[in-house]
């Protein structure tokens, strides 16, 4: 390979000197500070693998994990389904397709804070009134019980995200050559014949994106936890992002705190790396 | 095995631009028909309509004596075969050409039978397992066809099938869908913008032109005979030469340049007229003997084809071309009496540009 001359470096540098300033630096730091005993005034002493050993004990940390994971399963798999039906839905030929796109996206121009609070008000005041009037008394608990946190939670993720996914299932489908369509249906199948042996496989490279996007996105859910639930009942919906937070500023332990921080970005990475690789396999090259 | 029957099909896009009207055409069972016409002539459209994927304006298309205007696709019980293969990127060859079948719930056995009978008909047998990215475009060309033959279908449609392939897989291509024609029989419909194409494999070829036939005869008909200008001009290659002018007793006058034709050759009631004349370069040569149809012209360009020149030249404003033996010494710049052969010509009116016989 040919020598970089300074001129490549110099154009390099801005974008290296960013990264490595607010990325790679406080990575390094962090990692360093975990094996402390930082508690964010003091650097502590250095105190090996303490604080891992301690968090593999620590049963709220243990589960919040949990939750967060049950969470993000269910969450990517109803995100998905509902994103491609809508994605359908707005792609097949009806009149206000343009609108119900518009519509089913505007949800994610809304911060997640806001949308907490939005859906606090519908789950507590408008779900227990239409209880009330129906009799239903499950209607009247929600947010107070861990399941209705959760589904709460749930509920509120793929309202917010499904038209942005949606949004990435559209763009795949409108790219599918017309003429394959044509040709399944000469080949007489059915419309659903037409999705599940045409349509599902060839729109496999949307499934790379979308899950990777949604993994990603519900395992570091924070703001949305925060103001839906706060994490309660009794820290029962409390997932690990809330959890890492209140370790840090809540307790003052700051070094722990940074060693369940990269336990965390650990588990993130090996599970999107995982399922990018598991779905390019997948793929076809048109 | 069909017989097809089109009745002033017709085809309006929001009522407002006709891209194909009043088309009517008989298709007898076993034949290979060939639509034929420029860019945007209809041809691709009215195709479209047999197959179902384009909804009839008006008129009404029936196979068999059927009425398939409202019938979809899947149950009309034809192949198709598309200009870019449309191919299944994520199946394999074997996958591709089974579906059709496995979609109709057929015995695996048996399919497997279809497939690789066909597979052999086509030379495709190393390559069932082969994904349609992994083959070459005559190759993906093929199973196309092949996707086609297994079905059993009563009619196929192709849509400009060889387009994408290379001038010399093309030629090879075309004879191999006439030699499958000939060993299956069943009945085509070809679509194709290379008169070519059109003359080497129909039985009939349909002209086409702005949505309308101008004419349905047999390749040797549509040469011999044209009804038009238009089909003059579009079938053959180099395309027919055209000269207007007018009848003056015997001779066809333009400009200083006086043509004998022959009494047999002309028709009734032209004298005095103004004409457009039609000659095909094959009529425009050399011959050792000159006589009231020979004209000395000066050489345009002269193209050796091996056998024989192409001649280019003017007369009267009009250029033409001609086919001259290659045996002669020519060169471009030179003047050469070139022989028109005006028993030959075609009359043509000049306002309605058609055929006078």
């Amino acid at each position: 390979m040919r020598t970089k001359d300074f001129a490549y470096w110099l154009f390099l540098a801005p974008v290296l000197i960013a990264l490595t300033l607010v990325v790679i630096v406080p990575m390094l730091l962090g990692v360093y500070y975990s094996f402390t005993s930082w508690n964010g005034i003091t650097t502590g002493e250095f105190v090996g693998f303490q604080n891992y050993i301690d968090l593999f004990k620590d049963e709220r940390f243990l589960a919040s994990l949990w939750f967060t994971t049950k969470f993000s399963v269910i969450s990517v798999i109803l995100i998905n389904f509902i994103g491609l039906s809508l994605a359908l839905i707005v792609t097949s030929r009806i009149k206000t397709s343009n609108l119900l796109r518009t519509t089913f996206f505007m949800p994610n121009l809304i911060g997640g804070l806001i949308l907490g609070f939005i859906w606090q008000f519908i789950f507590i005041k408008v779900f227990a009134s239409v209880g009330e009037m129906v009799g239903m008394e499950s209607l009247q608990v929600w947010l107070s019980t861990t399941e209705t946190g959760f589904w709460g939670l749930v509920i509120l993720m793929s309202w917010q995200m499904a038209g942005y996914i949606m949004v990435i299932y559209i763009a795949y489908l409108q790219g599918l050559p017309k003429e394959l369509l044509e040709a399944s249906e000469i080949d007489g199948a059915s419309s659903f014949q037409r999705f599940r042996y045409i349509v599902f496989p060839l729109v496999a490279p949307a499934f790379t994106v979308s899950m990777f996007l949604t993994l990603s996105n519900t395992f570091k859910l924070y703001d949305q936890n925060l103001s839906l639930t706060g994490g309660g009942p009794y820290n029962s919906t409390e997932m690990v992002a809330m959890e890492i937070f209140n370790t840090a500023f809540v307790q003052n332990t700051f070094a722990y705190a940074q060693a369940k921080a990269i336990i965390f970005f650990v588990i993130v990475a090996i599970v999107a790396l995982f399922q990018v690789y598991w779905n390019k396999r997948r793929e076809v090259e048109m | 095995m069909a017989k097809l029957l089109m009745d002033q099909l017709t085809k309006t896009y929001d009522n407002k631009v006709t891209a194909v009207e009043n088309f009517n055409l008989t298709v007898e069972d076993e034949e290979f028909i060939v639509f034929v016409g420029p860019s945007g002539c209809g041809k691709s459209t009215t195709l479209r309509m047999i197959a179902g994927l384009e909804d009839i304006s008006s008129g009404t298309f029936s196979i068999d004596g059927k009425k398939m205007n409202e019938v979809q696709p899947k149950d009309r019980d034809i192949a198709m075969v598309f200009q870019n293969y449309a191919l299944y990127p994520h199946m394999t060859v074997y996958e591709n050409m089974a579906f059709s079948l496995k979609l109709k719930g057929m015995p695996k056995a048996e399919i497997k039978d279809r497939v690789r009978n066909a597979a052999e008909i086509l030379g495709l047998m190393d390559y069932l397992n082969r994904k349609p990215k992994a083959l070459s475009g005559g190759q993906r060309q093929r199973v196309a066809l092949g996707r086609a033959i297994v079905r059993d279908a009563k009619l196929f449609l192709m849509d400009e099938p060889l387009s994408n392939l290379d001038s010399k897989l093309r030629v090879q291509m075309r004879t191999e869908i006439s030699k499958l024609h000939q060993r299956l029989k069943t009945t085509t419909i070809y679509v194709t913008h290379d008169q070519t194409e059109a003359m080497t494999m129909a039985t009939r070829i349909v002209i086409m032109k702005d949505g309308v036939i101008q004419q349905v005869g047999t390749p040797k008909e549509v040469y011999d005979q044209p009804d038009n200008v238009f089909v003059a001009g579009f079938i053959g290659s180099p395309a027919m030469n055209f000269f207007n002018g007018r009848i003056e007793g015997n001779y066809f006058v333009m400009g200083q340049t006086k043509l004998l034709i022959p009494d047999s050759a002309l028709p009734e009631g032209l004298d005095n007229q103004e004409v457009i004349i039609g000659l095909r370069p094959e009529h425009i040569t050399h011959k050792p003997v000159k006589d009231e149809s020979t004209v000395e012209v000066n050489l345009d360009v002269v193209e050796l084809m091996g056998s024989e020149y192409m001649v280019y030249a003017t007369l009267e404003g009009h250029s033409f071309v001609g086919r001259v033996d290659a045996n002669l010494d020519l060169a471009a710049g030179t003047v050469f009496p070139m022989a028109f052969e005006m028993d030959k010509a075609r009359f043509f009116d000049p306002t309605t540009e058609k055929r006078i016989k």
